[in-house]
């Protein structure tokens, strides 16, 4: 993820990346060798904030490592503004550690959680913000990837890397506490199909104060899922909608939901796709152009670390219902 | 324009569509029907193959080997690394655990002697003579299947490497990766690029000569996937007289009908060929009819 907001960030307008933080020293020599010889590359973060002017630090290292950094860096720069891949932290209680140390910060923060600036995710919002949907009655959810079909040696695959809750189902509790509000979790199960040491698959039964129940499953061992794929069906007493990473659709229950005209479908290229500059979806795009001009302006944005942390206080009571 | 190139995202599960769709697709193509795809594509005038090297693709390559319709001059494109397979690495052992993984493969490729004597953590990196080697190792099986009467008519570099190095100005390895392309292989080399207007305005600051080498890159009515954006992307090409861009992505990743995809490129100057995904025989015969109208206009 370093790599793609680095390369994303180094081609908008007005930005630069100056330095990078790198503990392997492998890893810094390839880098070195390829990238310009204006960055400079530095093994302690602490130091790196100290010597160079820096408006913005993205942090994407493992998920254990983010709150400790958050606190380093904001003690070391109060006006230095951060950017955290998903999730925040590892734990409720880590997450709203870094937004203790963020509180009295100049600089302003943000999570990596870059589904919101899907377009496709936007309008299925605006669907169910509008009404439309009728009172909601229930969803099925997934987060699926074949990330995993062999235990893996990387950091992910030990006990504090969190597995599949942590590592893959962030996106999608996001994007449901977005849509829903902040959900009670029910129920919920989980197994290991391949790593030792964490858990494969995640299935966790949801409500949320509406009203609306339903379930969501996450699992990175899925061999068909060449890339990873969400996907929420949400069933309302007027219509459904379904929204995936490519496309969102509505269909109206009337007259059996067999009416001609009676759905919609909005596939990514109905929208705008154009961005200054592509590097994997449009989103990672418009997220770091999000962050930058909140940069400059110096005005809160979203996810930002207070909204983020709902997601790990989610996360946490799914891991404590399963567990049980 | 000069050429028609068969794409392989259908073939390896891609779809800009919908996942689920290219899942349902992937399930019904094995490779031996992936040829039968190829072959009508070729009768009705497709003249060369551009495809990632992914696994899928090997097989479908020892598979053309018994394939008869294959006329002299069919060029193979291939694009190089299979991206989607590095992150799977990375995602399994990490950063550093991807370097590591590519520097053992070079080495028990028996391309990097002096990997093997040194030892990785002591080597010195050299990026630049490793993608060389890089490039070796990862078309060798490729090409060593290549099937009789077919030509290398370009080797590309993925869209992720690309716009990387023209977002860090990596001038040096593109320089690399040209002279090696054109030194060993005798082709031109290539870029796929979703930066277009950024890639020829680097290509040109760093002093590299455009006319040299392939550019594949999105072209459609819709301006999916073009950036910055639809006109600057148009504009950039009209004022590229070296005919040397292969468009991609003319379908919009299926979004738009094939007449709709065929009238816009009517309109649009200076291009080499087009690069197009088919996943049946009856889209191969229609897509490649209706392309081959604009070969001949």
């Amino acid at each position: 993820m370093g790599i793609l907001h680095s390369g994303i960030v180094n081609s908008l307008p007005d930005a630069r990346i100056r330095a990078i933080c790198e503990k392997e020293t492998l890893l810094i020599r390839a880098a070195r060798a390829l990238l310009p010889k204006t960055i400079n590359f530095y093994k302690d973060h602490v130091r790196m904030v100290q010597k160079e002017e820096l408006d913005a630090v993205f942090i994407t290292t493992p998920i254990i490592t983010h709150v400790p950094l958050v606190v380093d860096l904001a003690r070391a720069d109060r006006d230095v503004s951060l950017f955290v891949e998903k999730p925040l932290a590892g734990s409720y209680e880590q997450a709203q550690m870094a937004c203790d140390a963020v509180r009295s910060s100049r600089g302003v923060h943000m999570v990596g959680f870059q589904k919101r600036f899907s377009h496709v995710f936007q309008k299925a919002k605006q669907f169910i913000e509008s009404g439309s949907l009728g009172n909601l009655m229930f969803f099925r959810a997934y987060s699926f990837s074949s990330d995993v079909l062999r235990e893996g040696a990387s950091w992910r695959f030990r006990r504090a890397g969190g597995g599949v809750l942590l590592d893959l189902a962030p996106h999608l509790l996001d994007i449901l506490v977005w849509f829903f509000g902040d959900p009670v979790v029910l129920a919920a199960t989980k197994r290991r199909l391949y790593s030792r040491e964490v858990d494969d698959y995640v299935h966790a039964i949801l409500s949320f104060e509406t009203g609306l129940k339903g379930h969501m499953d996450a699992c990175w061992s899925i061999p068909s899922f060449r890339l990873p794929e969400i996907s929420i069906e949400v069933h309302g007493k007027n219509a459904m909608l379904v929204v995936t990473d490519d496309f969102v659709k509505i269909k109206s229950n009337k007259d059996g939901g067999t009416r001609s005209g009676g759905s919609q479908m909005y596939l990514k290229q109905s929208f705008d796709t154009c961005v200054p500059f592509l590097l994997a979806d449009p989103e990672f795009t418009r997220e770091d152009e999000t962050f930058l001009s909140a940069v400059h302006k110096r005005t809160m944005t979203d996810p930002n670390f207070f909204n983020a942390a709902k997601v790990n206080d989610v996360i946490d009571r799914i891991e404590n219902s399963a567990s049980s | 324009m000069r050429s028609l190139l068969i794409g392989d995202n259908a073939f390896i599960g891609v779809s800009h569509l919908s996942q689920s769709t290219a899942r349902e697709k992937v399930e019904k193509l094995d490779a031996g029907a992936i040829v039968e795809v190829i072959e009508k594509a070729i009768s009705f005038g497709a003249s060369g193959f551009t495809f990632s090297t992914h696994p899928m693709n090997l097989q479908i390559l020892k598979a053309l080997q018994d394939a008869r319709t294959i006329k002299a001059g069919f060029g193979l494109y291939p694009v190089l690394p299979y991206a989607e397979g590095y992150v799977r690495i990375t995602n399994e052992k990490g950063g550093i655990g991807l370097v590591r993984e590519v520097l053992s493969r070079l080495t028990l490729s028996g391309k990097v002697k002096a990997v093997a004597k040194a030892g990785i953590s002591a080597m010195k990196l050299d990026p630049v003579s490793l993608l060389r080697t890089y490039v070796d190792m990862e078309l060798e099986s490729y090409l060593s299947a290549k099937p009789e009467n077919t030509h290398l008519g370009a080797v590309l570099l993925h869209e992720v490497v690309t716009d990387l190095g023209a977002s860090f100005r990596t001038g040096r390895l593109f320089e690399s990766f040209m002279q090696h392309v054109h030194d060993s292989y005798g082709v031109r080399p290539g870029f796929v690029t979703r930066n277009f207007v950024r890639f020829v305005k680097f290509f040109q600051d760093e002093g590299f000569s455009l006319k040299d080498v392939a550019i594949m890159t999105p072209f459609n009515r819709i301006g999916f996937q073009m950036n910055p954006s639809r006109e600057s992307c148009e504009a950039c090409l009209q004022h590229l007289s070296d005919g040397n861009v292969l468009a991609m992505s003319i379908l919009a990743g299926g979004y738009l009908p094939l007449n709709e995809a065929v009238e816009y490129l009517r309109g649009i100057p200076n291009l080499e060929g087009i690069a197009v995904g088919v996943s049946s025989k009856r889209h191969a015969e229609q897509t490649f009819t209706s392309l081959r109208t604009l070969l001949e206009s």
